[in-house]
């Protein structure tokens, strides 16, 4: 299988919490050759981390969006976060709808799961520099 | 292939195409002379339907989304022209090559497209007052028949409201306004409430006039609010400047000439003589005219002029206004469903006029946000990508942006310089410097406190204040100050080049002061302006 499948899987299991579907595999695949986003040593172990599970790079996104939002592992993320935003696969995770008033205590929920995988994230990514200075 | 005519108008966006209509209309024998980039790429993949219906049932949208080459995907934090879409990108296409420009402190945006940036203007359209006018250096009287004149021909919507003074003035002819989106109308409903406490500041708000058509005309369909103004022209009720140039190449006395670089002109006995170097065969060709209309937007009219006048000054200025923009949460739009049938364009406009004298004004242009796509604006947020997704999309529904222009003056620290290049297409590179004096930054600050304020006032949440490198706000100014001496790198009030006898200038070089009013209504009715004094040889 191509390797940027699992990768796009990944992504989408991490950012939707749902399943890619082939057609926006293909088209990550067809980006990433495009775009050709080339990581040093350290990029290449924060990314191998991330692919280990969702959590971790969630963990590893939130800490970087702190102090190095345009890291190149950073990049791949948000490359499939807009093929996912121009499928009409995802189109319900984007466009804007009627909400309940009652949602701003999921939002304070997800604020707050946020900021702990900053913190966690934060950690991480000390100990892999750590390890590749 | 013709070489000889009348008439040659240089480049074919905004000004280029109205001068060129205007002499057309005579029966003159006309000629544009224009790179002319298209897109080839996208126009036919776009499906003549709503950003909604789109979003929901194309499965290839995400060719021209994110294109091709996946270039929608912008990861560059500081370009100039991030409106620009995919389908919209062949506006710029190949501007490095045929217009080098390199500057540390000013990026301008510049064009080599059929229509020129008037292919993807925001559509703004402002009359400038009295005192603008004659800080400009343009005639009040002989500029109001022109407005009219172009308004005509472009067509233009707006409303009779407190923005009419800053917008429309008035003009006849002009379409009803197009009907308001929620996000828009509330804060319009906000100021009717807020009215007197803002005026009383000098601030005022009302509709834009926009150069977008709400009842039919000729070709051109009546807004159909399908949202997708940034991605494609379907029905034509924007008016961009390749129409009038499509509807022109239907007549006998004009032809429109693509892949022409114009490099230099040179003046002789019986009229002009227009240096072409052919940007597809890079073969160089010289075509005669009586008269020559430059028009190729102001940095490129300076390259030309410089060269024609071997290069001889140092230095040209240069005057673009400030522009920062202010996303904004409008509480009350909290958690809505954005309506499936709206506009893109700033539908309302907010104009601080301090001196209460309809000069040196500051003005904001409010927007919402949906259709340039929601994982722009997720990029911009602190957050992991899978949190901040969640919460934009529920503040999608609330954001206003407000992008604010400042008024502009020519100052010694803004200026440009045509350097020779051998390596370059064109033999050589425009340079440039930018800085605003403090005094200056420190006004515009003021200016944006007070605009602030008002959003405030208006319920709408000011986040941060993002500014865009000098050059962002694509109004660009004042490089061949308007000046009666008929000293070359001058222009005077005829339009005529100083130390030229045949040699025109229709778009912004004269322009010797920018409200921050949107200057292209303004110089279209100057290339109106300038064609029938070029024809009447005055
Ligand atoms: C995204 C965006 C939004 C905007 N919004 C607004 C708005 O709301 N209101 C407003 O007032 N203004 C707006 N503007 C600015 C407006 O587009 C410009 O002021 C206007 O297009 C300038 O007209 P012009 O004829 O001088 O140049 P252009 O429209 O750029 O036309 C230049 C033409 O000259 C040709 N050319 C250049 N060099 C040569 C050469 N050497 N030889 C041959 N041909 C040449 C090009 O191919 C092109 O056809 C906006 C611009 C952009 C990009």
């Amino acid at each position: 299988m191509n390797p940027y499948y699992h990768e796009a899987s990944r992504i989408t299991s991490y950012l939707l919490s749902m399943n890619a579907q082939q057609k926006e595999q293909e088209v990550y695949a067809s980006a990433m050759e495009k775009l050709s986003i080339s990581f040093s040593a350290y990029e290449q172990a924060l990314w191998k981390s991330m692919m280990s599970s969702t959590f971790k790079m969630a963990c590893i996104d939130a800490g970087l969006a702190l102090t190095d939002s345009t890291n190149n592992v950073r990049r791949k993320l948000f490359t499939m976060l807009a093929i996912l935003e121009a499928s009409p696969n995802y189109t319900a995770c984007f466009l804007s709808k009627e909400y309940s008033k009652w949602y701003f205590l999921k939002l304070i929920f997800v604020g707050m799961r946020s900021i702990c995988r900053a913190m966690i994230g934060l950690l991480i990514i000390k100990i892999i520099k750590q390890r590749c200075s | 292939m013709q070489l000889n005519y009348d008439y040659i108008v240089v480049g074919s966006g905004a000004t280029g195409a109205i001068a060129a209509n205007a002499l057309a209309e005579s029966g003159v024998n006309v000629a544009v002379l224009d790179v002319g980039m298209e897109d080839e790429k996208y126009h036919s993949l776009i499906p003549n339907k709503d950003f909604i219906s789109i979003r929901k049932e194309d499965k290839n949208q995400e060719k021209y989304f994110l294109g091709n080459d996946f270039e929608g995907i912008a990861w560059d934090t500081n370009r100039v022209g991030s409106q620009l879409t995919p389908p919209r990108n062949f506006l710029i296409q190949l501007a490095d090559k045929f217009a080098p420009f390199q500057s540390d402190t000013f990026k301008p945006m510049e064009s080599m497209a059929k229509g020129g940036l008037g292919g993807g203007w925001g559509l703004g359209c402002y009359v400038f007052s009295k005192p603008e006018l004659d800080a400009v250096g343009l005639n009040y009287h002989e500029m109001q028949e022109a407005y009219q004149a172009v308004v005509d021909h472009i067509g233009v919507s707006g409303a009779q409201d407190d923005a009419s003074p800053y917008c429309l003035a008035n003009l006849k002819n002009v379409h009803p306004a197009s009907s308001i989106e929620n996000n828009l109308g509330g804060i319009l409903t906000a100021y009717n409430k807020n009215k007197q406490a803002l005026n009383k500041k000098n601030v005022f708000v009302g509709r834009t006039g926009l150069a977008v058509i709400t009842k039919d005309k000729e070709s051109r369909k009546a807004l159909q609010y399908k949202d997708m103004d940034f991605w494609s022209d379907k029905d034509m009720s924007a008016y961009r400047s390749w129409m009038t140039i499509e509807q022109l190449q239907s007549k006998n006395n004009f032809s429109y000439h693509k892949n022409c670089l114009v490099l230099k002109f040179k003046e002789t006995e019986s009229g002009v003589q227009v240096f072409v170097k052919r940007t597809d065969t890079a073969e160089e060709q010289i075509f005669t005219c009586k008269k020559l209309i430059l028009s190729p937007g102001v940095l490129g009219t300076a390259r030309i002029v410089i060269r024609s006048f071997d290069y001889k000054k140092e230095q040209l200025p240069i005057i673009c206004n400030p522009y920062c923009y202010i996303p904004c949460i409008q509480w009350r739009m909290l958690g809505k469903q954005i309506e499936q049938q709206k506009g893109s364009f700033s539908q309302l406009m907010l104009f601080s006029d301090e001196q209460k004298n309809n000069f040196d004004v500051s003005m904001a242009s409010l927007y919402s946000y949906r259709s340039l796509l929601l994982f722009k604006l997720i990029k911009e947020t602190p957050l992991n990508y899978a949190d901040a997704r969640i919460i934009m999309q529920y503040l999608q529904s609330s954001f206003t942006i407000a992008g604010i222009h400042h008024p502009e003056r020519p100052s010694s620290t803004k200026f440009i310089r045509l350097k020779k290049d051998d390596l370059q297409f064109t033999g050589d590179v425009l340079t440039g410097e930018y800085i605003l004096s403090a005094a200056e930054e420190d006004l515009n600050l003021k200016r944006e406190q007070k605009i602030k304020w008002a959003l405030k006032k208006l319920g709408c949440q000011p986040l941060k204040t993002i500014y865009t490198p000098h050059g962002g706000s694509i109004h660009y100014a004042g490089t061949l100050p308007f000046g009666n001496n008929n000293e070359k790198f001058t222009i005077s009030n005829n339009g005529k080049l100083g130390g030229t006898k045949n040699v025109f200038v229709a778009d912004g070089s004269g322009f010797n002061y920018l409200p921050a009013k949107g200057l292209t209504l303004t110089l279209m009715a100057n290339a109106y302006n300038v064609a029938k004094k070029a024809l009447k040889n005055e």
